[in-house]
Order: C-alpha cells, then sequence, then structure tokens
C-alpha cells in the first residue's frame, strides 16, 4: 500500500528577487512499514522534500498525498492535526522541550495534540521510554541528558502517537559514530516493532546502508533510486 | 488546559531573574496604587468625616436660591413654617436619614464693648444639632460640651479665632447686633458658654446660639428657618437618599410660577474641600495609568523577548502537531501568570505597608487647628480586587501581539532558527 505519493512536485524559495527552484519536479511513491533513506549534499532538497511529505511546507506545484490524504492545500489548523494524528518528527538538534522531563516531553503529543486519557497515556508512554532505553532517566531534564539519550527521548516522541510514518531529518548529524549507529539500530529496530514507515534525511554514508531503499536526491530531483538488499543493524 | 497553565508556568520559571524582575516591577506598580488609594482614601474619608460631622451634615436643604448667594447669608431667603413641616415629614419618613436639624444661619456684628467685629452664626437646637453633626461639640475646647446643652437660651458659642482676637474667655458677656430681613437692627447680650475650634468648612468658624434667641434677636414670629441639615444612617448611600429627596422636593412647587420651592446639596456642593477630595480621586486614578503602561510595557517585552528566543521550540511544538489556538493559549497563559503572580505580590506588598502605616498612627493637623487627623488607611478591597482584574486584563491584552505572532509562525521558518 503506497503511503507516500508525490506527483510533479516542485518547491520554489524566493530570495529577494530571484526565483531558486529547491525541487524541480519529484514523483515519488513509498509503501508503508518501510525504512527509506534520502542522500544528498547539501542543499540537494533533502530537508524541502522532507517538509512536504511532513506536511510542514507546501509545494509550488503538483501534489503530495500522504495516507491518502492530499495535503499540500491543507489551511495552518488542519494541516497541524493532521501532522499530530500521522506524522512523527525526529530533529537534527532533538528539539526536545527544555521545561519539560523526558516523561513529560514524550507525554506532550498525547496531550497537547490528541487527548489521550491518563492511564492510557502512562502505559503507552512507559513502554515506549523502555524499549528506547530511557526509563531510568523520565524524570530528568533534556538538559541532563547526552546527544544520544535526546534523540532517544526523540524517537519515543516521534512514535508515541503510534504515527503512520516518521520523518527523521539528520537524526544522527549531532551524534557520534557508535551513538548514531544506535540511534539508525533503535529506529530500525521500532519501525519492526511498530511496523512505521520511517524516512530519513542524511548525507552520512556511513548510516546509509541501513536504509531499506535509497534515493539520492541532487539539484532538487531524484536522481537514484536504490534497494538495498541486506539493511539493519546487527 | 492543567497541562497548558503547567507549561506556561514552567517557561516563566525558566527565566527566573527576568520573570523576577519583571514581576516586581509590576508588584511595586500595584502596591503603589493599593497604598497611594488606601491613604488618599483615609485622608479624604477623615477630612469628609470633619466637615460633615462638624458643621455641614451630610445633605442640606434650603429655599430655592439660597446657596447661590450664601456668602451673604441672606434672610429673605427662608424656608417657611408650614414649608419646613412638609419637609420634616419627608425626612421623618425615611428610613435613611439618621437625624436632621434645623438651622437659621446670619451675620451679626459681635462686641465686647471695647472692640467690634463681625461674625458669622448659626442658630440651633443643641439636641437636634449633636444627632445631626455629632462632632459639633468635640470642637467645643472650652465651655459646656454636652450633646443637649451647648448652647443654651442667653449663651453663645464662640469660634477660636474670634475669642483669641478679642480675648474673650468662657463666661465673659458678648453683644451680638444683626440686621433682620426687614432691616432694623437688633442687639442682645449672651454669655459666652464654650469656644469652638476653628475647622476647615464654610462653617468652620461660625458661632452658635440657640433658635429662640435668634428668633428674638431678627425679631423672627413664625417658625421659618434658613437651613436643614440632615444626617444619613449610611454615608456609602448618599447618593442614592440625595436623589431619592431631591425628586421628592423637587414635587413642591410654588404656585405662581410652578418652579421648585426648595434646593437640595449634598456636602460636595457645599465645601471647597470636595475639589481636593475630586482632586485625590483622579492622582488615584493617574497612579492607575501609570500602572496601565508599567503592566503593558514590561509584560509585552517579557513576552516579545519570550517569543523571539523560542521561535525553534514553536516550530518543533507546531510540527508535532500543536494547533495554533493552543500555542495562543500558551503564550497568553505565560502574559496572565506574569500579569496575576505580579498583582498578587503587589497587593501583598500594598496591605503589609498601608497596615504599617495604620499601626505606626501618623498624625497631621492643618494650620492652628488643635484637632489631629489620624492616618488610618483602611485595607481597599474594591481597589485590591481592581488591581488584579485591571493587570490580569492589561497583561492578557499585552501577551496578545506576541501570542498571535508565535501562533501564526509557519513551522518550517520557526523550525530553521534551531
Amino acid at each position: 500500500m503506497e503511503l507516500v505519493i508525490l506527483e510533479n512536485t516542485k518547491k520554489d524559495y524566493i530570495s529577494g528577487e530571484i526565483n531558486v527552484p529547491a525541487l524541480r519536479g519529484i514523483n515519488l511513491s513509498i509503501n508503508a512499514g518501510r525504512f527509506i533513506s534520502f542522500v544528498g549534499p547539501s542543499g540537494s532538497g533533502k530537508t524541502t522534500l522532507l517538509n512536504l511529505i511532513g506536511c510542514l511546507d507546501k509545494p509550488t506545484e503538483g501534489k503530495v498525498f500522504v495516507a491518502g490524504t492530499e495535503i499540500s492545500r491543507m489551511n495552518r489548523k488542519t494541516s497541524a492535526k493532521f501532522r499530530g494524528d500521522n506524522i512523527g518528527f525526529i530533529f537534527q538538534n532533538f528539539n526536545l522541550i527544555p521545561v519539560l522531563t523526558v516523561y513529560e516531553n514524550v507525554e506532550y503529543p498525547l496531550i497537547m495534540v490528541q487527548d489521550v486519557p491518563l492511564e492510557k497515556r502512562k502505559k503507552r508512554i512507559l513502554d515506549l521510554l523502555e524499549k528506547v532505553g530511557m526509563i531510568s532517566q523520565k524524570d530528568k531534564y533534556p538538559a541532563q541528558l547526552s546527544g544520544g539519550q535526546k534523540q532517544r527521548v526523540a524517537v519515543a516522541r516521534a512514535l508515541v502517537t503510534d504515527p503512520k510514518l516518521v520523518l527523521a531529518d539528520e537524526p544522527t548529524a549531532n551524534l557520534d559514530h557508535d551513538t548514531a549507529y544506535k540511534v539508525i539500530a533503535l529506529m530500525h529496530n521500532m519501525k519492526k516493532e511498530f511496523n512505521t514507515t520511517f524516512i530519513f534525511a542524511t548525507h552520512d554514508p556511513k548510516i546509509v546502508g541501513e536504509a531499506e531503499a535509497i534515493y539520492t536526491i541532487e539539484d532538487g530531483l531524484i536522481t537514484k533510486m536504490q534497494e538495498n538488499k541486506q539493511p539493519g543493524v546487527n | 488546559m492543567k497541562n497548558i497553565i503547567k507549561i506556561a508556568w514552567r517557561n516563566l520559571m525558566r527565566y527566573t531573574r527576568r520573570t523576577l524582575l519583571t514581576s516586581s516591577m509590576i508588584a511595586v506598580g500595584v502596591a503603589l496604587v493599593i497604598i497611594f488609594s488606601g491613604v488618599g482614601s483615609s485622608f479624604k474619608n477623615e477630612i469628609i468625616g470633619v466637615i460633615t460631622n462638624s458643621n455641614v451634615g451630610d445633605i442640606q436643604v434650603h429655599k430655592k436660591g439660597y446657596v447661590g448667594s450664601i456668602d451673604n447669608l441672606p434672610l429673605d431667603r427662608a424656608i417657611p413654617e408650614e414649608d419646613f413641616k412638609k419637609i420634616e415629614l419627608l425626612l421623618k419618613n425615611n428610613p435613611e436619614i439618621k437625624a436632621y436639624s434645623e438651622r437659621i444661619r446670619f451675620g451679626a456684628m459681635a462686641s465686647n464693648f471695647a472692640q467690634t467685629t463681625n461674625m458669622r452664626l448659626t442658630a440651633v437646637y443643641p439636641e437636634k444639632e449633636s444627632k445631626a453633626c455629632p462632632n459639633l461639640v468635640k470642637r467645643i475646647k472650652d465651655g459646656d460640651s454636652s450633646p443637649d446643652t451647648f448652647v443654651k437660651p442667653g449663651s453663645v458659642v464662640i469660634p477660636q479665632n474670634i475669642a483669641s482676637g478679642m480675648n474673650l474667655k468662657v463666661g465673659g458677656d458678648i453683644v451680638l447686633v444683626a440686621t433682620n430681613k426687614d432691616g432694623s437692627v437688633n442687639g442682645m447680650t449672651f454669655k459666652i458658654s464654650g469656644i469652638s475650634e476653628n475647622i476647615m468648612g464654610p462653617q468652620g468658624k461660625d458661632g452658635y446660639i440657640h433658635m429662640d434667641d435668634a428668633r428674638s434677636l431678627l425679631r423672627i414670629e413664625n417658625g421659618e428657618i434658613i437651613e436643614i441639615a440632615i444626617k444619613l444612617n449610611n454615608f456609602d448611600r448618599l447618593n442614592k437618599v440625595f436623589m431619592n429627596l431631591k425628586y421628592y422636593l423637587l414635587q413642591i412647587k410654588e404656585e405662581k410660577s410652578a418652579d421648585p420651592v426648595f434646593e437640595i446639596h449634598t456636602w460636595e456642593d457645599l465645601v471647597p474641600f470636595s475639589t481636593i477630595a475630586k482632586i485625590i480621586t483622579l492622582l488615584i486614578m493617574v497612579v492607575r495609568i501609570v500602572l496601565f503602561f508599567i503592566v503593558l510595557i514590561s509584560i509585552l517585552n517579557v513576552m516579545m523577548m519570550s517569543v523571539y528566543e523560542r521561535i525553534g521550540e514553536i516550530g518543533t511544538i507546531a510540527s508535532i502537531g500543536t494547533s495554533p489556538s493552543k500555542i495562543l493559549m500558551l503564550f497568553l497563559t505565560e502574559g496572565l501568570f506574569l500579569g496575576f503572580i505580579s498583582a498578587i505580590g503587589g497587593n501583598i506588598i500594598g496591605v503589609v505597608i498601608l497596615k504599617v502605616i495604620s499601626a505606626a498612627g501618623f498624625t497631621f493637623k492643618f494650620g492652628d487647628a488643635r484637632t489631629e487627623f489620624m492616618l488610618n488607611p483602611q485595607i481597599p478591597t474594591a481597589e485590591i480586587m481592581f488591581a488584579v482584574l485591571f493587570v490580569v486584563i492589561i497583561s492578557v491584552l499585552a501577551s496578545l501581539q506576541p501570542a498571535l505572532k508565535a501562533s501564526r509562525m509557519e513551522p518550517v521558518e520557526a523550525l530553521r532558527h534551531v
């Protein structure tokens, strides 16, 4: 089943009086339950593509469908609801809310976006924190965690609403090599555990190999798609 | 909502120093309003109390046109006996009226056989006057200060300034010469029964004689009077009672012209201090306006800084799916909290300082008056409630622009600030 479809999607940015094309006609179809990587050099359009799929930005031309819904023309309120219900995000800088504890950060989408009853959300949060190995740190604040720990919490937060799709933009860019591998392994395990589709953008060739399919993006176009027969982290 | 409150509170505590500084500034502003209101109202009420309870009364009724020429104390604008009886009936049947006292006011020449001076006199029935102006007898520092007998027929209470100027003492004799409304002059000798302290107000330097003596001196053979001073059971209901009395009094009209026979005034219309009282009220308003700007600028500044510092965070919560309305609520709640805790803090400071002023027992007096006024500020409950409400509303309004800005941010642009 196709979870993400892009039809001739273009995105231009205006810089002063200059029109800068970021994506120049992307056609893409990603099935549910896959572990996908977008690779390419800086400025190639990876983040723009993730933003369009994540309903954070609108294409200049073309259509974007996620989970059967066209998201390219949604207003701010509808797109916020759509993201809250269907998409999880993992950021390069972790983006945890500094005034909330680990537990509360993971809890945030369940109370501020969805309205999940206390008992149900408590079980869900503790279960996820257990799976990402952060249960013992649940009462700590982000400032008290290492980069790897923060990203584990971010993974838990992205998955807590049981989204159909998780988007990760350079999730390992601020992590050392070992930690980066562990985070990618965690994401991979979570994908298997919850059958959630993961799409991550990276320019780190060492972790690209963990993806089931690798899309190479150059100058706003997908120039190569490569299936990986033996993905995963041992 | 509980979660929005929790996050808003923690965000405020995130920048503890800034929150405390802003909060302190607003709290000081609120405290100033409370102190100024408490002290100003205390001062105002103390003076009003002295004026109304010592000579003016809460309300006065006169023949139409009397107050316009009150400086001359005209005797030809008197209330005839039959009209006074109508008013008396009205006052006796009104449960809001505690007491009333009819008076004749006139000017006279006072002589101690060696010197002569002008003197304004109020003729009263002492027992009625003491009920309408209960503090009058407290002003009598020398002589008989009994409420029922402070002026007996044949005696006079003279004001302090005349006693000093003419070297008069209690027990001494004084001749009062007055012109009646027909223009004839009459004089009578009086025994000085008391010397009253001068106080502010239009009747603060009047002498007092018994009503029967005034009628003899002025050769008034009927029961006409010049004014009626009225004391209310509850001063706070002044305007309501005044309007009610005015309504009924203005129904009584001249037969020929159909104009109202009487005029009625509250103390405010009769006493120059009412202007000072209005200025005090105006100053309290000015302090409130200053507070308005302190709160507005402080909260606006803090909330704008807060939004600019947290653009990335706003992008994060928006991308997670937080609706624009919840982001708006989050920032509005922060501003509201900041204003609320500041207002509560300011109220506590203000009340404590008012208590200290009250406990210290500061006194003051005017001119050569011997009466000391004690500064005994009451806790202005209404002002406290108003301050909290006012600050909270201004805080929310000041937070509105930054909160709207936060809620309208495009998540993708906000995230670039991370």
